[in-house]
């Protein structure tokens, strides 16, 4: 650790040292010569140095003298140097060398990578003889990229090579790969190099990966004090179908960081790779705004979709988050077959069809059939049957809803008064428990729901607090249901009765409502509930989910759940291939670029299916913690004293400025020329006497 | 002479002195004259009854300036002086003293009744001096570098010595002698004097 300086000229300022000299050697005496009758006796008096004689206020010159070299420190801009304290380490024998060196995109702020990277040639630079070396290239995962190896020019080579990703920062991989190395290493000095802008992102203060003695770690803060930055956090992408064209209205929202606003940003929507719309945009001083743009029709197809927001360069100094990817899906529509009771009358069927058509995520296409009509080839145009009122359907009809179920679709039933026991035998294998007698609540004005299992995920929607109001409808009839320990029960009526259960049948769901939805047995569909009620209980046996319209890099996608069968191929957005065979049962595919990947058949031309990859938005979030807090957390127990403290690769400005020592250097500076003010004040006035002394005189020459 | 660090410079008060001794000697109907000098004579009224007014005038416009030597003003001086008079010189005696009674001890010889009145300020008596500064001597002009500090202690002793080896010396010549601090007020200073010089008279 050396004193440094980031203006070294303004040492030079130290010659005005010799000013208070001249003042006390020269000057003074000059302006202040006495004018006196005689020099016959001060002659006579033995003669002394004048040098000596002439600097007689010791204290004063000594102020003077050092705050002046105080001022030219202070201008010289002075900072502890700590980057002596290299990688090498102190001590003796061959060492062990592990350097974790940060890639995800955060790095690539301003010059950090530059000086990450330099940072890393340092740490090698003395690699030689027995010594050996390890780089390790980390972000969300950690990979060693040279060594262990006492060749520096192989590590140099692929440090050469390295570049900062889209990956988001984590430092257990890294960690865990260092401990690993550490364990295996043989060397007496055992040494690990961390270097990074320390995101505090990038460890929520969980356990790490603890080096065992004698390892030691040292860690290199790149980051910057300050940070300004413009991303595109996400996408919202809503439909428009009301006049038969499909549109997409894509909002993108724009957060900044930094200290003031920047107007005249623009937003730019792509689609398909053609510039749609661009729009100015305001960006607030750290907060974050949404732009919307116009109604876009889109073909019935995946559309890949683009948002970039640009800005003065200066206010951002991070392009990888500007720049956010997304897929416009097809619209997704569930359909649901309808299969009432034969004698059924057609106002009993009203409600269902219709709370139904309102929905939009997904919609749902209704068929409705009675119990006689109904053909095996609608069965195999639905993905959820219901069946409202009627028994289980015999012969090709009833084999096909089975075949349904079990290869993932959705068996909705309401039980009505022709949905005895008669009529599910031979189908009790589908449904949640046995079913009993009608059970009349008439009596005492109807029965209410008692109680619901708002954790499910078929009432998921209703999680949160006052969100749908079961109670307010009155059940007059309902079927006894008996399920079993297996199945799930998600409702209750008042007296115990079970409202609703649900068993897995294969890869499918059957859900049983021990009522009806007709209006005759309960009042149900004219409550508020009944829409979402019927909505979520369709999605939930159909197995919907809502796909996102982007994944982020790190994800593992199943590739299987493209619907890709037989040989499969995914380009990456760098035109990497990866290739999986019929015979693979596993087929994952970790996203590590940013960018439209394609999920296709190996011989076909069309991507079954395409996915957004953005970078994890979190790694956007710049604000670091203290490299010694993690020093501590990994570091060998009890051996804090040999831990190598945080050492800091920043420019040679922002380390000074960090440290800010001309601050008190200057500070230090005017208070010891605020004593030297009082003290001069104080010995002048004695000075004034005599010049007035001498002075009377020329009154009268 | 021009020194001064009292409000009144050497001169003035030696002008006063002078003018108030012209005085007196006027009121007995003496004759009065007057020499100024510098390293010579520089003006020169002869003694008479009614010379009192141009004595007065020749006082006033006196000046100091130059570098003076006492011995050869009173060889001058000696050299008008026809008939014994009574001769007071007015100077701050910076000379040897042995020098200066030599030079006014020819005087005194030609019969002449000597009074020498040295006028010093206070400053030359005391060197009240703090600061070091390069002192200038008034007449040459030559500067040296001086701590007060230093120097103060050695200058009083020497110019006490000087000032009673000229006090010893004219009392052994016979001549009255006597020291006037400008910091003193003249008629004060001027009062003692002649009363001292009076009570002598009758001892002598």
């Amino acid at each position: 650790m050396s004193l440094t300086f980031l203006a070294p000229l303004f040492l030079l300022g130290l010659v005005a040292v010799a000013v208070p000299v001249i003042v006390h050697l020269v000057n003074r005496e000059r302006h202040n010569a006495v004018a006196f009758p005689s020099l016959m006796f001060l002659r006579r008096v033995p003669f002394r140095s004048v040098r000596r004689q002439r600097i007689r206020h010791w204290a004063l010159f000594a102020l003077r003298c050092l705050a002046l070299a105080l001022l030219a420190l202070a201008f010289a801009r002075p900072f502890l140097d700590r980057e002596s304290r290299s990688a090498s380490g102190a001590g003796a024998g061959p060492r062990e060398l592990v350097v974790l060196l940060d890639r995800s995109y955060s790095m690539a702020y301003g010059d950090r990578w530059s000086r990450a990277r330099a940072a890393a040639e340092r740490a090698i630079a003395g690699i030689g003889g027995a010594d050996r070396a390890t780089l390790v290239l980390f972000d969300h995962e950690a990979i060693a990229t040279a060594g262990p190896t006492g060749d520096a020019a192989v590590v140099r080579t692929a440090l050469r090579d390295a570049r900062p990703g889209v990956g988001s920062t984590r430092y257990a991989p890294a960690l865990a790969v260092a401990q690993q190395l550490m364990d295996r290493a043989e060397r007496p000095r055992r040494e690990v190099v961390l270097i990074s802008d320390f995101q505090r992102a990038g460890w929520d203060g969980q356990e790490l990966p603890r080096l065992a003695a004698p390892a030691t770690l040292a860690t290199v803060d790149v980051g910057d004090s300050t940070t300004t930055n413009t991303l595109v956090t996400g996408v919202d992408v809503s439909r428009d179908a009301r006049d038969g064209v499909d549109r997409a209205i894509v909002a993108a929202r724009i957060a900044r960081q930094g200290q003031r606003a920047v107007p005249g940003a623009r937003a730019t929507l792509e689609l398909s790779g053609r510039e749609v719309e661009v729009k100015q945009v305001t960006l607030p001083a750290s907060g974050a705004t949404s732009v919307t743009f116009a109604a876009v029709a889109v073909p019935d197809a995946t559309t890949r979709g683009t948002v970039r927001v640009s800005g003065p360069a200066s206010d951002d100094r991070l392009p990888v988050d500007d720049v956010f990817h997304f897929v416009i899906a097809r619209a997704q529509v569930v359909p649901v077959l309808l299969i009432e009771s034969v004698g059924a009358p057609a106002t009993r069927t009203m409600f269902l069809p219709r709370a139904l058509g309102i929905g939009d995520r997904p919609a749902f296409r209704v068929v409705q059939r009675r119990s006689d009509r109904v053909t095996a080839a609608d069965v195999d145009a639905a993905r959820v049957v219901v069946l409202h009122g009627a028994g289980m359907p015999a012969g090709a009809v009833g084999d096909r809803i089975r075949t349904l179920v079990r290869g993932g679709g959705g068996l909705i039933v309401a039980l009505g008064e022709n949905s005895g026991t008669r009529a599910w035998s031979g189908n009790s294998e589908l449904l949640p428990g046995a079913v009993g007698d009608i059970i009349d609540r008439s009596a005492d004005r109807g029965g209410t729901m008692g109680s619901l299992d708002r954790s499910h995920p078929a009432l998921e929607s209703f999680r949160g607090t006052r969100s749908g109001d079961f109670t307010s409808a009155r059940y007059l009839r309902y079927r006894a249901l008996s399920p079993t320990t297996t199945d799930n029960v998600l409702a209750r009526f008042d007296d115990g009765t079970v409202a609703l259960a649900e068993r897995r049948v294969g890869e499918g769901r059957v859900l049983v409502f021990s009522s009806t939805f007709d209006g005759y047995w309960n009042d149900l569909p004219v409550q508020p509930v009944f829409l979402p009620l019927v909505q979520s209980l369709v999605r939930h046996a159909a197995g919907w989910t809502p796909q996102r319209p982007w994944k982020t890099v790190g994800q593992v996608m199943n590739v299987s759940e493209t619907g890709a069968r037989g040989e499969v191929m995914a380009v990456a957005p760098s035109g990497e291939r990866t290739r999986w065979s019929e015979k693979d049962s596993v087929r994952s595919l970790a996203l590590r670029e940013q960018g439209f990947y394609e999920i296709r058949d190996s011989n076909a031309v069309v991507a079954n299916r395409i996915v957004a990859v953005n970078p994890d938005a979190t790694e956007s979030e710049l604000g670091a913690f203290a490299p010694d807090e993690l020093t501590r957390a990994v570091s060998p127990r009890g051996a804090v004293t040999t831990t190598v403290a945080g050492v800091t690769t920043l420019s040679v400005a922002e380390r000074e400025r960090r440290q800010t020592l001309w601050w008190y250097v200057l500070v230090a500076a005017l208070l010891l020329l605020a004593a030297e003010s009082l003290l001069s004040n104080r010995l002048s006035r004695t000075a004034r006497h005599d010049v007035a002394l001498a002075e009377g005189r020329m009154d009268h020459a | 002479m021009g020194f001064g660090s009292a409000g009144i410079p050497k001169l003035q008060y030696a002008k006063f002195l002078a003018s108030c001794l012209g005085y007196f000697s006027s009121r007995q109907r003496d004759r009065v004259g007057l020499v100024t000098f510098v390293n010579g004579i520089v003006e020169y009224v002869p003694p008479a009854a009614k010379h009192l007014p141009i004595v007065l005038q020749t006082i006033a416009r006196a000046t100091a300036g130059g570098q003076g030597s006492i011995d050869a003003a009173l060889r001058q001086i000696a050299e008008h002086a026809r008939r014994r008079q009574i001769v007071v010189i007015i100077s701050d005696l910076y000379d040897e003293p042995e020098r200066v009674v030599r030079a006014v001890a020819r005087l005194r010889n030609r019969g002449n009744d000597l009074i020498v009145l040295q006028v010093l300020d206070p400053a030359e008596l005391e060197f009240p001096f703090d600061d070091a500064a390069n002192f200038e001597d008034m007449e040459s002009g030559e500067a040296i570098p001086v701590v007060p500090g230093l120097l103060r202690e050695q200058y009083r002793t020497l110019m006490q010595e000087h000032t009673a080896t000229l006090a010893r010396l004219m009392r052994e010549e016979r001549i009255d002698y006597a020291l006037f601090n400008t910091a003193q007020p003249l008629d004060h200073a001027l009062f003692a004097y002649l009363a001292d010089r009076q009570r002598l008279s009758r001892i002598r």
